[in-house]
Protein backbone atom coordinates (compact mmCIF):
# COMPACT_ATOMS: atom_id res chain seq x y z
CA UNK A 1 0.00 0.00 0.00
CA UNK A 2 3.01 2.47 1.27
CA UNK A 3 5.27 1.71 -1.87
CA UNK A 4 2.24 2.46 -4.22
CA UNK A 5 0.94 5.60 -2.47
CA UNK A 6 4.49 7.44 -2.89
CA UNK A 7 4.99 7.03 -6.79
CA UNK A 8 1.05 8.02 -7.20
CA UNK A 9 1.74 10.93 -5.20
CA UNK A 10 4.88 11.57 -6.77
CA UNK A 11 3.22 11.33 -10.34
CA UNK A 12 1.02 13.62 -9.09
CA UNK A 13 3.42 16.09 -8.45
CA UNK A 14 5.20 15.43 -11.60
CA UNK A 15 2.16 16.45 -14.08
CA UNK A 16 1.29 19.27 -12.40
CA UNK A 17 4.68 20.60 -12.83
CA UNK A 18 4.42 19.39 -16.59
CA UNK A 19 1.15 21.68 -16.69
CA UNK A 20 3.03 24.53 -15.11
CA UNK A 21 5.86 24.07 -17.09
CA UNK A 22 4.10 24.15 -20.20
CA UNK A 23 2.26 27.99 -19.35
CA UNK A 24 4.11 30.61 -20.78
CA UNK A 25 4.49 32.83 -18.06
CA UNK A 26 6.88 29.85 -16.54
CA UNK A 27 9.28 29.76 -19.40
CA UNK A 28 9.29 33.78 -19.29
CA UNK A 29 10.00 34.21 -16.16
CA UNK A 30 12.72 31.39 -16.15
CA UNK A 31 14.59 33.04 -19.55
CA UNK A 32 13.77 36.33 -18.54
CA UNK A 33 17.07 38.49 -18.08
CA UNK A 34 16.74 39.94 -14.76
CA UNK A 35 13.16 39.16 -13.26
CA UNK A 36 14.12 35.62 -12.14
CA UNK A 37 17.07 37.11 -10.71
CA UNK A 38 14.99 39.90 -9.05
CA UNK A 39 12.48 37.72 -7.36
CA UNK A 40 15.38 35.50 -6.25
CA UNK A 41 17.41 38.48 -4.72
CA UNK A 42 13.72 39.49 -2.91
CA UNK A 43 13.39 36.09 -1.49
CA UNK A 44 17.13 35.83 0.09
CA UNK A 45 17.08 39.30 1.25
CA UNK A 46 13.99 39.21 3.01
CA UNK A 47 15.73 36.93 5.30
CA UNK A 48 16.49 39.59 6.79
CA UNK A 49 13.14 40.73 7.52
CA UNK A 50 11.67 37.07 8.59
CA UNK A 51 14.55 35.83 10.00
CA UNK A 52 15.19 38.25 11.19
CA UNK A 53 12.77 38.89 13.52
CA UNK A 54 12.38 35.44 14.39
CA UNK A 55 15.91 35.13 15.17
CA UNK A 56 15.59 38.11 17.83
CA UNK A 57 12.05 36.56 18.88
CA UNK A 58 14.14 33.27 19.43
CA UNK A 59 17.40 34.90 21.12
CA UNK A 60 14.29 36.60 23.73
CA UNK A 61 13.15 32.91 24.76
CA UNK A 62 16.38 31.95 25.14
CA UNK A 63 17.75 34.77 27.54
CA UNK A 64 20.09 35.84 24.98
CA UNK A 65 18.64 39.63 24.05
CA UNK A 66 15.89 42.19 25.44
CA UNK A 67 16.19 40.54 28.84
CA UNK A 68 15.04 43.42 30.59
CA UNK A 69 11.75 43.61 28.10
CA UNK A 70 9.39 41.36 28.71
CA UNK A 71 9.23 38.24 26.75
CA UNK A 72 5.61 38.70 25.50
CA UNK A 73 6.06 42.24 24.63
CA UNK A 74 9.22 41.83 22.26
CA UNK A 75 7.30 38.38 20.56
CA UNK A 76 4.09 40.92 20.17
CA UNK A 77 5.93 43.88 18.97
CA UNK A 78 7.99 42.14 15.97
CA UNK A 79 4.92 39.66 14.84
CA UNK A 80 3.79 42.06 11.97
CA UNK A 81 7.14 42.61 10.63
CA UNK A 82 7.64 39.32 10.76
CA UNK A 83 4.66 38.49 9.33
CA UNK A 84 5.24 40.97 6.49
CA UNK A 85 9.01 39.55 5.86
CA UNK A 86 7.50 35.70 5.85
CA UNK A 87 4.75 36.77 3.38
CA UNK A 88 7.07 38.36 0.60
CA UNK A 89 8.61 35.20 1.01
CA UNK A 90 6.04 32.69 0.73
CA UNK A 91 5.07 34.72 -2.72
CA UNK A 92 8.31 35.18 -3.96
CA UNK A 93 9.09 31.18 -2.86
CA UNK A 94 5.78 29.88 -4.95
CA UNK A 95 6.96 32.70 -7.93
CA UNK A 96 10.41 30.53 -8.02
CA UNK A 97 8.80 26.94 -8.24
CA UNK A 98 6.56 28.45 -11.11
CA UNK A 99 9.36 29.35 -12.87
CA UNK A 100 11.71 26.15 -12.36
CA UNK A 101 8.70 23.79 -11.40
CA UNK A 102 9.30 19.96 -12.89
CA UNK A 103 13.59 20.57 -11.39
CA UNK A 104 12.54 22.06 -8.46
CA UNK A 105 9.46 19.40 -7.68
CA UNK A 106 12.26 16.78 -8.04
CA UNK A 107 14.85 17.54 -5.90
CA UNK A 108 15.62 16.09 -2.47
CA UNK A 109 16.42 19.28 -0.82
CA UNK A 110 13.51 21.35 -1.90
CA UNK A 111 11.67 18.13 -0.29
CA UNK A 112 13.45 18.29 2.86
CA UNK A 113 13.01 21.79 2.98
CA UNK A 114 9.16 21.69 2.64
CA UNK A 115 9.50 19.19 5.50
CA UNK A 116 11.48 21.76 7.96
CA UNK A 117 9.25 24.32 6.69
CA UNK A 118 5.78 21.92 7.83
CA UNK A 119 7.98 20.80 11.06
CA UNK A 120 9.28 24.72 11.84
CA UNK A 121 5.38 25.53 11.53
CA UNK A 122 3.86 23.33 13.78
CA UNK A 123 6.63 24.16 15.98
CA UNK A 124 5.64 28.11 15.93
CA UNK A 125 2.02 26.95 16.38
CA UNK A 126 2.70 25.34 19.75
CA UNK A 127 5.22 28.10 20.54
CA UNK A 128 2.11 30.58 20.08
CA UNK A 129 -0.18 28.08 22.29
CA UNK A 130 2.29 27.65 25.30
CA UNK A 131 2.97 31.22 25.61
CA UNK A 132 -0.98 32.15 25.71
CA UNK A 133 -1.03 29.29 28.21
CA UNK A 134 1.64 30.69 30.06
CA UNK A 135 -0.63 33.79 31.49
CA UNK A 136 2.20 36.41 32.42
CA UNK A 137 3.81 34.36 34.94
CA UNK A 138 7.14 34.32 33.40
CA UNK A 139 6.92 37.48 30.94
CA UNK A 140 9.48 39.13 33.05
CA UNK A 141 12.00 36.50 33.63
CA UNK A 142 15.07 37.22 31.66
CA UNK A 143 15.79 34.10 31.03
CA UNK A 144 12.14 31.67 30.32
CA UNK A 145 11.04 28.28 31.41
CA UNK A 146 12.90 25.40 29.81
CA UNK A 147 10.47 24.10 27.39
CA UNK A 148 10.30 27.66 25.93
CA UNK A 149 13.69 27.97 26.05
CA UNK A 150 13.80 24.13 24.03
CA UNK A 151 11.28 25.00 21.83
CA UNK A 152 13.25 28.65 20.96
CA UNK A 153 16.21 26.09 19.76
CA UNK A 154 14.28 24.08 17.83
CA UNK A 155 12.75 26.44 15.90
CA UNK A 156 16.87 28.14 15.64
CA UNK A 157 17.53 24.64 14.19
CA UNK A 158 14.60 24.23 11.52
CA UNK A 159 15.10 27.55 10.20
CA UNK A 160 19.02 27.12 9.47
CA UNK A 161 17.98 23.87 7.89
CA UNK A 162 15.10 25.50 5.77
CA UNK A 163 17.94 28.10 4.84
CA UNK A 164 20.37 25.23 4.19
CA UNK A 165 18.03 23.21 2.08
CA UNK A 166 17.30 25.76 0.73
CA UNK A 167 20.75 27.13 -1.01
CA UNK A 168 21.04 23.32 -1.63
CA UNK A 169 18.50 23.28 -4.22
CA UNK A 170 20.56 25.37 -6.69
CA UNK A 171 23.42 22.32 -6.18
CA UNK A 172 22.53 19.48 -8.61
CA UNK A 173 24.26 16.83 -6.85
CA UNK A 174 20.98 14.86 -6.41
CA UNK A 175 19.39 15.64 -9.58
CA UNK A 176 17.04 12.47 -11.17
CA UNK A 177 19.58 12.72 -14.06
CA UNK A 178 22.71 11.60 -11.82
CA UNK A 179 23.56 8.31 -11.37
CA UNK A 180 21.91 7.41 -7.95
CA UNK A 181 20.67 4.44 -5.59
CA UNK A 182 17.15 3.84 -5.76
CA UNK A 183 15.78 5.36 -2.45
CA UNK A 184 17.18 8.43 -3.63
CA UNK A 185 15.57 8.05 -6.81
CA UNK A 186 12.20 7.35 -4.61
CA UNK A 187 12.70 10.07 -2.24
CA UNK A 188 13.81 12.95 -5.11
CA UNK A 189 10.25 11.09 -6.67
CA UNK A 190 12.30 10.50 -10.47
CA UNK A 191 9.48 8.20 -11.17
CA UNK A 192 10.90 7.78 -14.81
CA UNK A 193 14.00 6.64 -12.93
CA UNK A 194 12.51 4.33 -10.73
CA UNK A 195 10.67 2.61 -13.46
CA UNK A 196 14.11 1.85 -14.82
CA UNK A 197 14.83 -0.16 -12.04
CA UNK A 198 11.72 -2.54 -12.32
CA UNK B 1 48.00 49.63 -5.03
CA UNK B 2 47.78 46.46 -7.30
CA UNK B 3 45.47 43.81 -5.44
CA UNK B 4 45.66 40.94 -7.85
CA UNK B 5 48.64 39.26 -6.61
CA UNK B 6 46.89 39.17 -3.11
CA UNK B 7 44.09 37.29 -4.98
CA UNK B 8 46.30 35.05 -6.52
CA UNK B 9 47.54 34.42 -3.19
CA UNK B 10 44.53 33.60 -1.66
CA UNK B 11 43.11 31.39 -3.98
CA UNK B 12 46.26 29.36 -3.93
CA UNK B 13 46.24 29.37 -0.28
CA UNK B 14 45.81 26.61 2.37
CA UNK B 15 42.15 28.21 3.01
CA UNK B 16 41.92 28.40 -0.77
CA UNK B 17 42.24 25.33 -1.45
CA UNK B 18 40.22 23.57 1.46
CA UNK B 19 37.08 26.02 0.30
CA UNK B 20 37.36 24.45 -3.47
CA UNK B 21 38.55 20.75 -2.24
CA UNK B 22 34.77 19.87 -0.62
CA UNK B 23 31.13 21.24 -2.28
CA UNK B 24 29.96 20.26 1.37
CA UNK B 25 31.92 22.50 3.10
CA UNK B 26 31.59 25.08 1.23
CA UNK B 27 27.92 25.28 1.22
CA UNK B 28 27.60 24.53 4.76
CA UNK B 29 29.56 27.88 5.43
CA UNK B 30 27.01 29.60 2.82
CA UNK B 31 24.31 28.38 5.34
CA UNK B 32 25.97 30.41 8.01
CA UNK B 33 26.78 33.41 5.47
CA UNK B 34 23.33 33.34 5.05
CA UNK B 35 22.10 32.70 8.99
CA UNK B 36 24.37 35.62 9.92
CA UNK B 37 22.84 37.86 6.92
CA UNK B 38 19.49 37.54 8.53
CA UNK B 39 21.03 38.03 11.95
CA UNK B 40 22.56 41.36 10.66
CA UNK B 41 19.46 42.84 8.68
CA UNK B 42 17.19 41.84 11.70
CA UNK B 43 19.30 43.75 14.48
CA UNK B 44 20.15 47.15 11.72
CA UNK B 45 16.01 46.67 10.39
CA UNK B 46 14.78 46.30 14.09
CA UNK B 47 16.83 49.23 15.49
CA UNK B 48 16.47 51.94 12.42
CA UNK B 49 12.85 51.25 12.55
CA UNK B 50 12.48 51.88 16.18
CA UNK B 51 14.83 55.32 15.54
CA UNK B 52 11.80 55.96 12.53
CA UNK B 53 9.22 54.90 15.53
CA UNK B 54 7.80 52.29 13.65
CA UNK B 55 8.30 49.36 15.69
CA UNK B 56 8.40 48.62 19.65
CA UNK B 57 7.15 52.13 20.41
CA UNK B 58 6.79 51.25 23.99
CA UNK B 59 10.50 50.19 24.41
CA UNK B 60 13.52 52.97 25.15
CA UNK B 61 15.16 53.50 21.85
CA UNK B 62 18.27 53.16 23.75
CA UNK B 63 17.46 49.91 24.93
CA UNK B 64 16.74 48.35 21.57
CA UNK B 65 19.93 49.82 20.31
CA UNK B 66 22.08 48.78 22.94
CA UNK B 67 20.42 45.03 22.88
CA UNK B 68 20.67 45.21 18.74
CA UNK B 69 24.19 46.52 18.65
CA UNK B 70 25.81 43.93 20.94
CA UNK B 71 23.81 40.91 18.38
CA UNK B 72 25.42 42.99 15.61
CA UNK B 73 28.46 42.27 16.66
CA UNK B 74 28.23 38.92 17.06
CA UNK B 75 26.66 38.37 13.19
CA UNK B 76 29.46 40.90 11.45
CA UNK B 77 31.83 38.99 13.20
CA UNK B 78 30.59 35.53 11.53
CA UNK B 79 29.61 36.76 8.13
CA UNK B 80 32.78 38.29 7.90
CA UNK B 81 34.83 34.71 8.57
CA UNK B 82 32.62 32.94 6.73
CA UNK B 83 32.93 35.66 3.73
CA UNK B 84 36.44 35.24 3.62
CA UNK B 85 36.45 31.06 3.45
CA UNK B 86 34.13 31.84 0.85
CA UNK B 87 36.02 34.50 -1.12
CA UNK B 88 39.03 32.20 -0.66
CA UNK B 89 37.58 29.02 -3.69
CA UNK B 90 36.68 32.22 -6.08
CA UNK B 91 39.09 34.53 -5.60
CA UNK B 92 40.47 35.35 -8.25
CA UNK B 93 37.00 35.67 -9.94
CA UNK B 94 35.98 38.12 -7.10
CA UNK B 95 39.06 39.99 -8.17
CA UNK B 96 37.03 40.96 -11.48
CA UNK B 97 33.80 40.81 -10.57
CA UNK B 98 32.68 44.37 -10.62
CA UNK B 99 29.55 43.45 -7.71
CA UNK B 100 32.10 41.94 -5.57
CA UNK B 101 34.10 45.58 -5.48
CA UNK B 102 30.60 47.53 -5.06
CA UNK B 103 29.68 45.10 -2.11
CA UNK B 104 33.53 45.44 -0.68
CA UNK B 105 33.71 49.25 -0.66
CA UNK B 106 29.32 49.14 1.18
CA UNK B 107 30.68 47.34 3.73
CA UNK B 108 33.78 49.47 4.66
CA UNK B 109 30.99 51.84 4.32
CA UNK B 110 29.05 50.47 6.41
CA UNK B 111 31.29 49.51 9.24
CA UNK B 112 32.46 52.92 9.61
CA UNK B 113 29.50 54.50 9.22
CA UNK B 114 28.50 51.84 12.41
CA UNK B 115 31.38 52.31 14.34
CA UNK B 116 32.28 55.76 13.88
CA UNK B 117 28.87 57.47 13.39
CA UNK B 118 25.48 55.28 14.60
CA UNK B 119 27.33 53.63 17.95
CA UNK B 120 29.19 56.82 18.94
CA UNK B 121 26.38 58.86 19.26
CA UNK B 122 23.15 56.57 20.08
CA UNK B 123 24.93 54.74 22.57
CA UNK B 124 26.75 57.91 24.16
CA UNK B 125 23.80 60.40 24.70
CA UNK B 126 20.08 60.16 25.52
CA UNK B 127 18.58 59.92 22.01
CA UNK B 128 16.11 62.81 23.40
CA UNK B 129 18.69 65.09 23.10
CA UNK B 130 19.34 64.17 19.46
CA UNK B 131 17.85 65.93 17.02
CA UNK B 132 15.05 64.01 15.97
CA UNK B 133 15.63 64.71 12.04
CA UNK B 134 19.21 63.53 12.55
CA UNK B 135 18.15 60.53 14.31
CA UNK B 136 16.14 59.21 11.01
CA UNK B 137 18.76 60.33 8.82
CA UNK B 138 20.63 57.88 10.60
CA UNK B 139 18.26 55.24 10.46
CA UNK B 140 17.40 55.79 6.75
CA UNK B 141 21.23 56.30 5.79
CA UNK B 142 22.10 52.69 7.71
CA UNK B 143 19.27 50.97 6.14
CA UNK B 144 20.39 51.95 2.92
CA UNK B 145 23.77 51.24 3.31
CA UNK B 146 23.32 47.19 4.73
CA UNK B 147 20.48 46.68 2.24
CA UNK B 148 23.03 47.82 -0.65
CA UNK B 149 25.80 45.66 0.88
CA UNK B 150 23.35 42.64 1.14
CA UNK B 151 22.13 43.36 -2.69
CA UNK B 152 25.44 43.64 -4.14
CA UNK B 153 26.50 40.31 -2.46
CA UNK B 154 23.65 38.28 -3.62
CA UNK B 155 24.51 39.95 -6.88
CA UNK B 156 28.10 38.74 -7.31
CA UNK B 157 26.52 35.15 -7.95
CA UNK B 158 24.67 36.39 -10.79
CA UNK B 159 26.94 38.69 -12.38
Amino acid sequence: MQARMAPMLNELLLSLAHWLDAMTWSTALHESLYLYAWVESTHVLTLMVFLGMLFIIDLRMLGLIFTEVPASAVAERLDVPMLIGFTVMVATGFILYFAIPVRTTQSLWFRIKVVLLIAAGINALLFRARMKAADGSWDRDPKPPQRLRVAAGLSLALWAGVVMTGRMIAYDWFDCHKQLPYFLYWAAGCVDEMARFE
Amino acid sequence: MELLPFFEWLEASALGEAAKAYGGVFAVVQMFHLLALALLGGTVILGDLRLLGLVMTDVPSETVIRNTQKWFNAALALIAASGIFMSGAVAIKLYYNEMYWAKMTGLGLGIAFVYGVRRPLLLRFEHATINPWALRLLAVTSLIIWFSVAACGRWIGFS
